[in-house]
């Protein structure tokens, strides 16, 4: 209910929204920018939790996930780049297929490797600190200092930044981009990879929160593309946008009417703007 | 036998169906028949996806609809026997759900195809949320549950056969509406939508029919699934059964109509009776569909089969075009002010001319003139942003393409706008039908072979089309398939005819014969003509007045003697005028 | 499942099949339902694990009826549907002679609406009460027995005053409320909160702000598997696990590892069974049970163990019975008595009646602290 504990709302808003931006910024590199729709997006973000599973049951401490997601996750985008996604940059449709299909053979074999239970990773984080006057879980406030300090310094790198401009540039035009000399089709390779990367990342992040089972992928798969739809494509302030509404009106609804409704309106807000603003709100593609 | 030849592929389903139960055992038929089910569900997938071009990623909220209004109503006719006249509507109602969607998504643009997929992703995902929420209706997520069985069929035993008859039956019908005019329209579809459009073809409604259609098929299925399994839980409402009932029809092959059903048998089957036995069966399953996905994406039917065997029908003359045709009146064009922009550039800027009787009337200007972008407002194309369009004293501006061709309007594009992988033949076909056929006319073979007085005269004017009847439209050389457009363009004979450069690219030689037979043609049917052309000498040819553009204006009218002598004209051409 | 544990579980099996028992014909294949994926997939390796072990035990006194019992896994972890065609296959397709149970209420009501009374159906886990199903016998723990002595005596020992309840949505969890609901309100305590989620929320912060508003001094907790564990660390989380007591009727040694002995504070489980139970019958359980798989086992706890439970009762109204056939099982059913690591149980009215125990938390892991001896289920299904 909206009461008047508001620290405590803000801070739980502040968390899922903090959570929707790191999971849908893998997405919004390579849907937004590449325009790759690539349904394995969630899948990375498992494969990240599971670096965190894998590292736990050897004895290591959960930092030791961060390079273990960053180099399973950067291979396996290579690989996935240069045989699945490029030979299909044209047919749009066929990459959406392919990629499902992808989703589906990493989602099984993590099944075959892990089992189907449901993981949990700790963390010695998670304990409460004060906060505002209420107990707060420790993990949960680093995560949301981590987003925002990640955001900003990606908008601070796409705005100011050479390679930023470089980017930018091939978005716009990339014909026009690439009679000026820049390879684009490294720099989408390399966008693809940065893009599943900082998916499998997130997941590394958001382990010791979440529960962890083979299936997770696609949620958070589902909620990046719909907050890309409602925010536009292209753009980081489009993805913020859309994280601000798709996240809030979530969360409001949530408190409100209970997660199902929350995740209602969230779908019945992205089949509006699919049908009548496809384009999303700040679209520059 | 035509029939035959189309149920070929029925024949050797319905004769293995027959054989299965008594080749293994009654259970194991019990269990195919659940794939049989699944595979009728994605045949609907394959439909739309394989022959129109649009793909339905949330088929299953169709399949979910039907499994539970259909065992709600098993259920509750054992105390209420009326309710069994209203099964039926099990099937009926998910259709007419279907076609609304469609009809509401795909008015709003042709290019809407990825949007649309995620429609209905999206509202299947709401189905699925509804039904484990609306416990009271559904049963929630304990599921809609004891479900008796058909009556007259006992589930583990007989009910197999009416599943079995189910797919032969879909499979017949489907592969009947293949071969017949329907099944060239939706290929049209996905081929070149556009070009479908400027021939007067309501094509939001033809997506909408197909996929109401389609959503017919996986309801009907979802009926049968409540009867198969006794309960019907929210999961054959979800997001998984719909990915698989693609993946099935992607695999089997999605422009097959036996295809879906095989992939469902034996992907799904075979994954449900070794899923347990062999840890990385579903592993192998997924490399298996992106290998479809790479390199077979006719699945395993395109495959097997060669080339489809062309569909003509015997010659029989066509019904006269209705609607528009016979007026009395000359025809008038009248563009009043006519503004446009496109990405915040203004193209158009107040462009003013008209036109009015039969005729072929020139169209000259410099490059970014706004000559094409005048035609692609008259023919909804490009928005409306000032001043209006009146065709025959009717206001046309702002109606979409399709309602402009019915208007009398046909169009040739710059870049020759064929159909590539149909035969010239099905290309003139869809030419013939557009304004002539009727819905019901597009279910009959006969209508195949319509012909027309003015197609036998376009066939004598280009031997060469005559020759390759048979040949796919995309395989012709640029020249013939300039031709090919011209002639579909003027074959619904339309009152009012836009031509853009349909000479460019063409040899010398080959431009003489095509102003020819554009003289000849456009006066055959009485039209006034619009010709956008750059060489001089094809303009001159035409005789007729000619209208210059300049900057999205009307610079000069006139014959050609004086637009070339005309001062503005040639200060503009010579770069003296900004 | 590891190698080290196939491999000892086929020497058991091994040895069992050595001694010299002569077995009829044809032997006994039971289907065992066990979640193997989904929110109580956790507890599938150790109801395995169980399950194997009766199968030894039993095959070493000669079977069931004299036939050798053989095992058929199915996974129940999936929606009631799926759940209901994978045993269909094991049933019609392999020829299973009876059904042992160990998952949700859901799958249990597609299974009953499956069986129809055909084949002897044995439901082992803690659930909600109610079912009187032909042919069926239940061997878990209900909300009656696990709170109507545990409500009371909580109230006397940390006399909560404001009560708030918190379920997955679903009959269970609904109807373990709705009881419970009763019994605390006859202690003079007020419910200030009610409410129920679906399986797939892992995310409980609205409904820990609820609880915090609402003032509540204990929360009952029921909650399944994977939804339980999330629920109980974020409680701790926020801080609430000094301040509030906790109460949960299917807290068991699996959830509690996901939880955390440190986040469980203040935590009591009211349960059949425990690990650590106190008796001469449990220890040698427990004691075989870690010979049988090993140091790296999946913790023994109450659901698996009841599948162990399981198979003693489909023995014991076998013999009275002398027969496999539901009708004449329902007929010997009332009365039968059996003894397992639980101690002595007694089938009335298709249920069993039987001892209680209620657990908090230390630093080692469950303490019980209080038994309740002979239970009875407070059913009323005539057979």
């Amino acid at each position: 209910m909206l009461d008047g504990n508001i620290p405590l709302h803000g801070l739980n808003l502040a968390y899922e929204l903090a959570t929707l931006a790191l999971t849908t910024l893998g997405l919004a590199i390579v849907f937004g920018l590449l325009g790759v729709m690539n349904m394995a997006h969630g899948e990375f973000v498992m494969l990240g939790a599971y670096s965190a599973v894998a590292v736990q049951k050897l004895g290591l401490p959960l930092l030791a996930a961060v390079p273990l997601a960053v180099v399973v996750c950067g291979l396996l985008g290579y690989v996935v780049e240069r045989w699945l996604i490029r030979p299909l940059y044209s047919r749009p449709f066929d990459t959406l297929l392919a990629t499902w299909a992808l989703a589906m053979l990493l989602r099984k074999l993590v099944e075959a490797v892990f089992g189907r239970e449901y993981r949990n990773v700790e963390s010695t984080l998670t304990d409460p600190v004060t906060v505002f006057g209420l107990q707060y879980p420790a993990y949960r406030l680093v995560l949301i200092v981590l987003a925002v300090v990640v955001m900003a310094g990606l908008y601070l790198w796409y705005r100011r930044s050479a390679a930023g401009l470089r980017v930018r540039a091939m978005t716009a035009n990339p014909v026009l981009a690439q009679a000026l000399g820049i390879n684009t089709g490294r720099l989408a390779s390399q966008a693809f990879v940065i893009g599943v990367v900082f998916a499998g990342l997130s997941g590394v992040l958001l382990a010791p929160l979440i529960r962890i089972e083979p299936g997770i992928g696609v949620d958070y798969l589902l909620d990046a593309f719909f907050v890309l739809v409602v925010g536009g494509l292209g753009t980081l302030g489009g993805m913020f946008g859309g994280v601000g509404i798709i996240g809030g009106s979530q969360a409001i609804t949530s408190s409100i009417a209970g997660q199902t409704s929350g995740y209602a309106v969230v779908l019945m807000l992205s089949i509006l703007f699919l049908w009548l603003k496809p384009n999303g709100l700040f679209s520059r593609r | 036998m035509a029939f035959f030849r189309d149920a070929k592929s029925a024949a050797f389903l319905a004769a293995a169906l027959v054989a299965l139960p008594f080749a293994s055992s009654e259970f194991v038929a019990y269990q195919i028949a659940l794939f049989l089910i699944y595979g009728i569900a994605a045949q609907g997938v394959a439909l739309c996806w394989g022959r129109l071009g649009f793909l339905p990623l949330g088929h299953a909220l169709f399949f979910g609809l039907g499994a539970y209004l259909f065992g709600g109503m098993l259920k509750g006719a054992e105390s209420n026997p009326a309710l069994y006249l209203a099964l039926p509507l099990a099937a009926v109602a998910p259709a007419l759900l279907a076609y609304v969607i469609a009809r509401l998504v795909f008015a709003r643009s042709s290019r809407s195809g990825p949007y649309f997929s995620l429609i209905t992703l999206a509202l299947t995902m709401l189905g699925f949320l509804a039904a484990q929420q609306w416990s009271s209706l559904t049963g929630g997520f304990n599921g809609l549950a004891n479900i008796p069985d058909i009556p007259g069929t006992s589930r583990y035993e007989t009910l197999y056969w009416l599943v079995a008859v189910a797919a032969v039956i879909s499979t017949i019908v489907l592969a009947m509406l293949a071969t017949r005019p329907i099944g060239v329209i939706w290929e049209a579809v996905a081929q070149n939508e556009e070009r479908l459009q400027l021939l007067g073809y309501a094509t939001d409604r033809i997506k909408a029919n197909a996929y109401a259609f389609s959503a017919l098929l996986a309801a009907a299925a979802g009926a049968l699934f409540s009867a198969h399994q006794g309960i019907v839980t929210p999961q054959a409402m979800s997001f998984i059964l719909s990915t698989e009932f693609v993946i099935w029809a992607a695999v089997g092959g999605k422009k097959s109509a036996l295809g879906p059903l095989l992939g469902a048998i034996v992907v799904g089957y075979a994954s449900a009776e070794l899923r347990d036995q062999f840890l990385y069966w579903e592993v192998a399953v997924a490399a298996l569909f992106i290998a479809v996905v790479l390199f077979l994406p006719n699945g395993v039917a395109g495959l097997l089969k060669r080339r489809a065997e062309p569909r003509y029908g015997q010659d029989s003359p066509a019904p006269p075009v209705h609607g528009v045709g016979t007026s009395t009146t000359p025809v008038s064009l009248i563009l009043e002010g006519v503004e446009t922009a496109q990405s915040g550039v203004t193209i158009l800027d107040g462009l003013s001319l008209a036109l009015s009787g039969p005729g072929i009337r020139c169209v000259i200007g410099p490059n970014g003139a706004g000559k094409t972008s005048s035609f692609n407002v008259i023919t909804g194309r490009l928005p409306l942003l000032g001043g209006g369009v009146t065709l025959n004293g009717h206001d046309i501006g702002g109606l979409p393409a399709w309602r402009v061709a019915r208007k009398g309007i046909g169009r040739k594009m710059q870049v020759p706008s064929v159909f590539p992988d149909l035969t010239v033949r099905e290309n003139l076909g869809l030419a013939v039908w557009a304004g002539r056929a009727s819905g019901a006319d597009t279910l009959k073979r006969v209508t195949l072979g319509w012909h027309t007085q003015l197609l036998g005269d376009i066939l004598e004017e280009f031997p060469a089309l005559a020759s390759q009847l048979d040949s796919p439209a995309g395989t012709l050389a640029q020249g013939h398939r300039q031709a090919l457009e011209l002639a579909m363009t003027l074959l619904p004979e339309p009152r009012l005819v836009l031509l853009d450069e349909p000479c460019a690219g063409l040899s010398p030689g080959e431009t003489h014969q095509m102003i020819d037979a554009i003289k000849t043609l456009v006066g055959q049917i009485g039209a006034a003509a619009l010709l956008i052309e750059h060489d001089i000498t094809a303009v001159e040819a035409m005789g007729g007045d000619v209208y210059v553009l300049h900057q999205g204006r009307l610079l000069d009218k006139g014959s050609l003697a004086d637009i070339q002598a005309s001062a503005t004209v040639r200060a503009v051409y010579a770069g003296g005028r900004k | 499942m590891d190698r080290r544990h196939f491999l000892q579980a086929t020497l058991a099996a091994g040895a069992a099949s050595a001694i010299p028992t002569a077995f009829a014909a044809d032997p006994l294949k039971v289907a065992v339902m066990i979640p193997q994926s989904g929110p109580a997939g956790l507890f599938g390796p150790s109801c395995k694990a169980c399950a194997e072990m009766a199968a030894v035990a039993l095959n070493g006194r000669g079977g069931v009826l004299g036939r050798k019992v053989e095992l058929l896994f199915g996974d129940a972890g999936l929606a009631p549907a799926e759940a209901g065609q994978a045993a269909l296959k094991l049933w019609k397709g392999q020829k299973a002679g009876a059904v042992i149970g160990m998952h949700d209420s859901a799958v249990r009501g597609a299974l009953v609406g499956l069986f129809k009374g055909q084949v002897p159906y044995f439901y082992t886990p803690v659930y909600e009460g109610g079912e009187c199903a032909t042919g069926t016998y239940v061997k878990g723990e209900t909300p009656q027995q696990q709170l109507e002595p545990v409500i009371p005596w909580l109230a006397a020992e940390r006399k909560p005053t404001k009560w708030y309840m918190i379920g997955n949505d679903y009959i269970w969890g609904r109807n373990t409320n709705a009881t419970a609901r009763g019994y605390i309100e006859k202690t003079g305590a007020k419910v200030v909160g009610d409410e129920y989620l679906p399986f797939t929320v892992d995310n409980f912060d609205a409904s820990l702000a609820r609880i915090q508003s609402s003032g509540a001094d204990a929360v009952l907790v029921s909650l399944v598997g994977g939804a339980s564990v999330t629920f109980n660390k974020s409680f701790a989380g926020f801080g609430l696990s000094d301040k509030v007591i906790r109460l949960g009727t299917l807290i068991e040694e699996n959830t509690l590892a996901g939880i955390g002995f440190a986040n469980a504070r203040n935590l009591y489980s009211s349960s059949g069974y425990f690990a650590n139970i106190d008796t001469a019958a449990a220890k040698a359980f427990a004691a075989d049970y870690a010979k049988a798989n090993g140091a790296n086992a999946p913790a023994l706890n109450g659901l698996a163990e009841s599948t162990y439970e399981g198979f003693l009762m489909l023995e014991a109204l076998a013999k009275k019975a002398g027969s496999l056939d539901p009708a004449k099982l329902d007929a010997a059913s009332e009365g039968t008595t059996y003894s397992g690591p639980r101690g002595a149980a007694t089938i009335k009215a298709r249920h069993v009646e039987q001892d209680i125990y209620v657990a908090d938390v230390t630093d080692k892991g469950f303490r019980v602290v209080k038994t309740f001896p002979k239970v009875g289920a407070g059913q009323t299904c005539r057979v």
